[in-house]
């Protein structure tokens, strides 16, 4: 959370929000006023809950303040009363002339203890009560709209005496009211809305939570996500900064000529990633289909069309655990360009992401989770050998091809420092070169705190990269990691359409072995191993017609994939994915 | 939105499209497809025939080889190389300028000048390629949808002569080239590159559909112009390519022959792009929802179901992301917008694709009316920018007549619902005055009756809410041509959509209809929870009369609204069907890159590896 004190620092029309929620709360519980009008009404007033139809059981504990179904029912019987008095507690429009933070910069020379009311000072403004203090003739309300709080001063004199009384008896915090005034800074300089007339919007039916158990019950954050947005603003902030920053990288794209285009998300193969894909099955069809688990294949198609510059933003889909950092479906930007290199995307992806930070955070030094980085260009490159030989004091290219006297090197480097290691994976290794990627995975990629492209993988683990034109065994290949998190892929493109074609079948050589591997190690387990393996297992198809596109040519291209979650994360100082996505997948409740 | 309708699904059955024009389509289907028989018999016929004397020419004869034969010996050609150690995928090559930037540089200088000393490099597709002798080579390089001549003249290069002509027959039509040369014109005034020296890039292995297939009957058709813009009339029947399996499947193939493709889809992505800055504009937010739900909710449609392993669930995929994008605004958001795909379990044809784009925004505060205004406002703003005019054509009877103009001059029509139904069926609909009495069994059976009547089929169950459906879609869609609002709706037809203020039993509610397809849907949005629940309760009696298009009820989304939805306006629309407008698409395979095709066999050249291949 101390990370985001900067958010609030920024807004100022949110800035006292902690606090005036925190004392409207104070209020509930010690002044007496608004908590009548939460109670169930005294005994002398019609039950309100006979009339729902006996929803409730008679006799339940009305002295339960806290009971949100008491709660709402009251709030129901305020519905009804409303109409019944002639005001609709559903209004249908409001003219608003100002944002809450409109007005505090508008006035902000206003003097304490003075008024404006001449012609140009009547405003109309509407949002969500979220304080309400009531005194006799008096009363101050809190509200809250998109742009931050504004605090409403209710003084009966200057009302018709029946919206005052209105005030009193019917409106509730969480209400939505529509409000007509002229500005006045009061004695203790807070700026408010002398209210002329307020109409209730939209009557809510169950209280805001009394506290917010944002960090403990983090479940219900994510469930019920407005909540979490209304007691919390700063929710919402990563929201517009998610937009700002593709908003950004679109408008970079297109500034560079780049044109975005839409590609099927149900696909009869799902290739250009090795992930197992959500199945589903189209009725008219009669036919299985794959959720895509990259954008990929059918943006390099349009490079073959002629399209030298395309890109796609889209939701990508993997059936995969959740996780902090993973959500089953995704958002990812994939970019393809022809005649360049990954050379030319490494250049691209600093500036993308330098743009986006000046966007969100005007500046290139950011604090993620209280780590310092710095996105200032240029960004360490170095190749993914060299780093692993940094750390291991191995060269894993002297090898040649003898991966057993590899897997010894590395057994040697493990059992000297890291005995707690899994070394099965070392074992299990089918080539140099993903023993090599094993061992990045398990000893570097998490002290790549600041970025760092790291380039030419093994092609045994890059089935869609170029060979690297000098380098044999590598590809022209990048990832991106800052923080120890892969923040994008790229590389210059495979464009043979044979050696793709034999990429792809020694892929699902390794993928099938891999499966019976794994099959053979739970039968050893038992029956719910087994089970749970066969759950597991997925099939990696071949995309022939993606080949048949090769084989008419795709000029020499680049392509990249950035995740926007992860980006977003970044930038926005978010520990979780869950924080930068609306709606995340949760488990059944 | 509800409905959906903004979106292809609305429309069930898939009756869209009169009776005559379907018919019409099937003609010029039936007559395309003969065609291409025709054509492929030609062909077979002409690889059948004796090879003629080869080895006197190069590049012409390889368009009479056959298609096998061309594939083996180019996969040979590559195989060499290879063994040589030369490899045919060059890394990198360095543009200077890109093609469209070279013509509009250079496109002004004199017939037959030369700009010895300015060179370039450009690369792109060869598609066309024509010999005069052995010491002069023209090409047609083709990228980002302009063409520039290449001329490849021996005393140019610095090849021998042997090796200029053995270079210049490596290349083959559909090959990518990157060339470096100077500017000039031929003494015809074709704008050209003259070459220093020339690269291949990136092989065509197959031989690529001829392009000199020009033709089709109305030619003479004064409306459809040689180079086609949108807003302009299409003529499919005189690209090269026609061919729609060969077309829809093999995307990249269509935009590297058919020229206007390529323009087609820029449409789209201008469609988009103007809604987004429309939007941005207004201080509307551009959030994601998820695409997969526990309930798809929102709208009335079969959804795809799927299963997420890991946490042992089924989730289904959203069919409009009405309900979360409101949840927004309960969470104080005040302006919302989502561009982004919807997907249906339904069948496919005309105006229907399993998954399709749709823009939804929500506008607290606002109302219908006010919703009316911004969507002449950002309609006809972007017809008008896209197309340069207010007015576009479509062939909107069929290729075999001529298109008929669409006006999207603001303000647009605006008819109401009922009223209108009573209108146009020339006062023989009546319907009760309390229009709170529609949901009676008697205005069914009469509904049932009318239905009969004017012979409007409506296929069971029927429910009120389908038979007006039908009835409208009879008497008033029919008259929507240009851009056209339908308001106010029956109560028990918009689930989510506020009541009426002042007319009982009807809902604050449009749809707006062009070419008599709907394009938008919006209302003001029902905020009241207890009413929520009750349309809810009413959707699910029609599901159980048999209407499995009926909503289902979404507990978790009635009860963000009891915790308070400001008065809100919310919008859809199809993007699909609005870029089929714009480019004059009759199937919304036209403006999908890659439309969902049924599972096939054989359409695509059966891959041959490379080894055999090379064997044969």
């Amino acid at each position: 959370m101390l990370a985001r004190v900067g958010f609030v620092a920024r807004l100022p029309g949110f800035r006292r929000c902690e606090r005036s929620l925190l004392s409207s709360l104070r209020c509930n519980a010690t002044n007496s006023v608004p908590q009548t009008s939460e109670k169930p009404e005294s005994k002398s007033v019609r039950n309100p809950r006979v009339s729902e139809g006996g929803r409730r059981k008679k006799g339940a504990d009305l002295d339960s303040t806290s009971s949100r179904e008491d709660i709402r029912a009251v709030r129901l019987k305020k519905v009804e009363e409303l109409r019944a008095g002639g005001f609709e507690p559903y209004g249908y429009t409001w003219d608003r002339t100002h944002f809450a933070v409109e007005l505090q910069k508008k006035y902000v020379d206003l003097p304490s203890a003075t008024e404006a009311n001449e012609e140009k000072d009547h405003v109309a403004v509407a949002g969500r009560i979220i304080a309400r203090r009531v005194f006799g003739k008096l009363a101050f309300l809190t509200m809250r709209d998109d742009s931050g709080d504004i605090q409403l001063y209710c003084e009966k004199a200057k009302m018709m005496d029946e919206p005052f009384d209105l005030l009193k008896t019917s409106l509730d915090i969480g209400d939505f009211v529509g409000v007509k005034g002229t500005m006045k800074r009061t004695d203790k300089g807070e700026l408010s809305v002398m209210v002329g007339e307020i109409s209730i919007l939209t009557k809510s039916l169950i209280p805001l939570p009394d506290k917010w158990h944002g960090l403990t019950d983090v479940e219900k954050r994510y469930r019920q996500r407005y909540v979490d947005m209304i007691m919390n603003p700063d929710v919402a902030t990563v929201f517009r900064n998610r937009a700002k920053i593709t908003s950004e990288i679109r408008r970079h794209m297109e500034s560079l000529g780049y044109l975005e285009i839409e590609t099927p998300v149900l696909q009869g193969e799902a290739g250009g990633a090795d992930a197992r894909p959500f199945v589903t099955h189209h009725n008219a069809l009669a036919q299985d289909m794959y959720l895509r688990i990259a954008t990929e294949l059918h943006l390099k198609r349009m490079v073959v069309g002629g399209f030298e510059r395309v890109f796609e933003i889209g939701r990508i889909f993997r059936n995969e655990g959740i996780s902090t950092r993973h959500n089953p479906e995704f958002t990812s930007i994939e970019l393809y360009q022809a005649y360049a290199d990954y050379h030319d995307m490494m250049n691209l992806a600093e500036e993308l992401v330098e743009r986006c930070a000046l966007a969100v955070n005007g500046s290139t030094s950011i604090t993620y989770q209280e780590t310092e980085i710095s996105l200032q260009r240029p960004w360490k490159r170095a190749t993914m050998h060299s780093l692993v030989q940094e750390v291991t004091g191995i060269d894993f290219a002297s090898f040649g091809d003898d991966i057993e006297a590899a897997k010894d090197a590395a057994m040697g480097f493990f059992e000297g420092h890291l005995e707690r290691h899994d070394t099965g994976t070392i074992m299990k290794s089918p080539s140099i070169g993903h023993l090599v990627n094993e061992i990045f995975e398990m000893v570097v990629e998490k002290t790549l705190i600041q970025p760092t492209f790291v380039m030419d993988h093994p092609v045994e683990i890059s089935p869609l990269a170029k060979p690297h034109r000098s380098k044999p065994g590598l590809v022209e290949r990048f990832e991106l990691f800052v923080y120890g998190r892969e923040m994008a892929n790229a590389f210059s493109e495979l464009t043979d359409p044979i050696e793709q074609r034999a990429r792809f079948e020694a892929q699902v050589q390794t993928h099938n072995a891999t499966m019976a591997a794994a099959a053979e190690y739970a039968k050893a387990k038992g029956d719910t191993a087994l089970a749970s393996a066969a759950n597991d297992a997925y099939e990696v198809g071949m995309d022939e017609d993606f080949i048949t596109a090769l084989e008419y040519g795709m000029p020499p291209t680049a392509g990249m994939g950035i995740g926007i979650d992860r980006l977003v994360m970044l930038l926005t100082d978010s520990a979780s994915i869950r924080d930068v996505i609306a709606f995340p997948v949760l488990k059944h409740q | 939105m509800e409905g959906g309708g903004a979106a292809p699904g609305a429309m069930e059955g898939g009756e869209p499209m009169s009776k005559s024009a379907l018919k019409k389509l099937e003609k010029a289907k039936k007559a395309a497809e003969e065609k291409r028989v025709k054509e492929e018999k030609k062909k077979a016929e002409a690889a059948a025939a004796p090879k003629k004397a080869k080895a006197a020419q190069h590049a012409e004869d390889d368009e009479d080889m056959d298609p096998t034969q061309y594939r083996s010996n180019r996969l040979r050609a590559l195989g060499e190389l290879k063994e040589k150690s030369r490899n045919p995928y060059p890394h990198k090559f360095q543009t200077s300028i890109s093609i469209p930037e070279y013509v509009v540089k250079f496109g002004e200088i004199k017939d037959g000048e030369h700009l010895e000393g300015q060179d370039q490099s450009v690369a792109g597709r060869v598609m066309s390629k024509r010999a005069s002798g052995g010491k002069l080579m023209f090409y047609d390089l083709h990228a980002d949808g302009v063409k520039i001549q290449v001329i490849a003249q021996s005393n140019y290069s610095d090849l021998s002569e042997e090796e200029f002509s053995r270079m210049h027959a490596s290349i083959k039509r559909g090959d990518i080239v990157g060339i470096n040369g100077f500017p000039g014109k031929s003494k015809k005034g074709e704008l050209s590159i003259f070459v220093k020296s020339i690269e291949l890039l990136s092989y065509c292995l197959h031989m690529l559909p001829k392009t000199h297939a020009r033709g089709g009957k109305d030619q003479e058709d004064s409306k459809v112009p040689e180079h086609w813009h949108p807003g302009l009339a299409r003529n499919l029947e005189r690209y090269p390519l026609k061919d729609q399996e060969t077309r829809y499947r093999q995307r990249y193939l269509d935009l590297m022959l058919n020229s206007d493709i390529r323009n087609v889809f820029k449409t789209r992505s201008q469609v988009i792009r103007y809604v987004r800055r429309f939007l941005d504009e207004r201080e509307f937010i551009e959030v994601e929802t998820p695409m997969m739900n526990m309930i798809a909710g929102g709208a009335a449609a079969k959804p795809f179901k799927t299963h997420h392993n890991d946490l042992n669930m089924d989730l289904f995929m959203r069919i409009a992301p009405e309900l979360y994008l409101k949840e927004l605004i309960v969470g104080g958001m005040d302006r919302v917008y989502e561009i982004g795909k919807q997907f249906r379990n339904e069948g496919i044809d005309l105006t229907h694709n399993p998954e399709f784009t749709t823009c939804e925004f929500y506008w607290a505060y606002a109302d219908y009316q006010d919703l009316m205004k911004v969507t002449e406002e950002m309609l006809s703003g972007m017809v008008k920018e896209i197309t340069g005019s207010y007015k576009i054509l479509y062939h909107s009877n069929g290729l075999d007549q001529p298109p008929i103009e669409i006006d999207f001059t603001p303000p647009f029509k605006r008819i109401d619902m009922i009223k209108g139904l009573e209108e146009y069926s020339g006062g023989k609909i009546k319907l009760p005055a309390d229009l709170e009495l529609l949901d009676s069994p008697e205005v069914n059976k009469y509904l049932v009756e009318t239905c009969e009547k004017f012979d409007v089929k409506c296929p069971p169950p029927q429910t009120t809410t389908r038979l007006l459906d039908k009835l409208v879609g009879h008497f008033v869609e029919e008259q929507c041509v240009n851009p056209t609002f339908i308001t106010h709706h029956p109560q028990l037809m918009s689930p989510l959509a506020k009541w009426h203020r002042s007319v009982p039993g009807l809902t604050e509610r449009f749809e707006l209809f062009m070419n008599k397809h709907e394009v938008c849907n919006a209302y003001t949005e029902l905020n009241d929870p207890v009413v929520q629940r009750e349309r809810f309760a009413d959707q699910v009696k029609d599901r159980e009369k048999g209407d499995d298009e009926a909503m289902a009820i979404d507990e978790g989304f009635c009860t963000a609204l009891e915790y308070g939805l400001p008065p809100t306006a919310g919008w859809g629309m199809g993007i699909d069907r609005l870029t089929m407008l714009l480019t004059d698409s009759q199937n919304i395979k036209e403006v999908l890159l890659f439309p969902a095709m049924k599972p096939h066999e054989d359409v695509i050249e059966p891959p041959v590896r490379a080894a055999d291949d090379v064997a044969s």
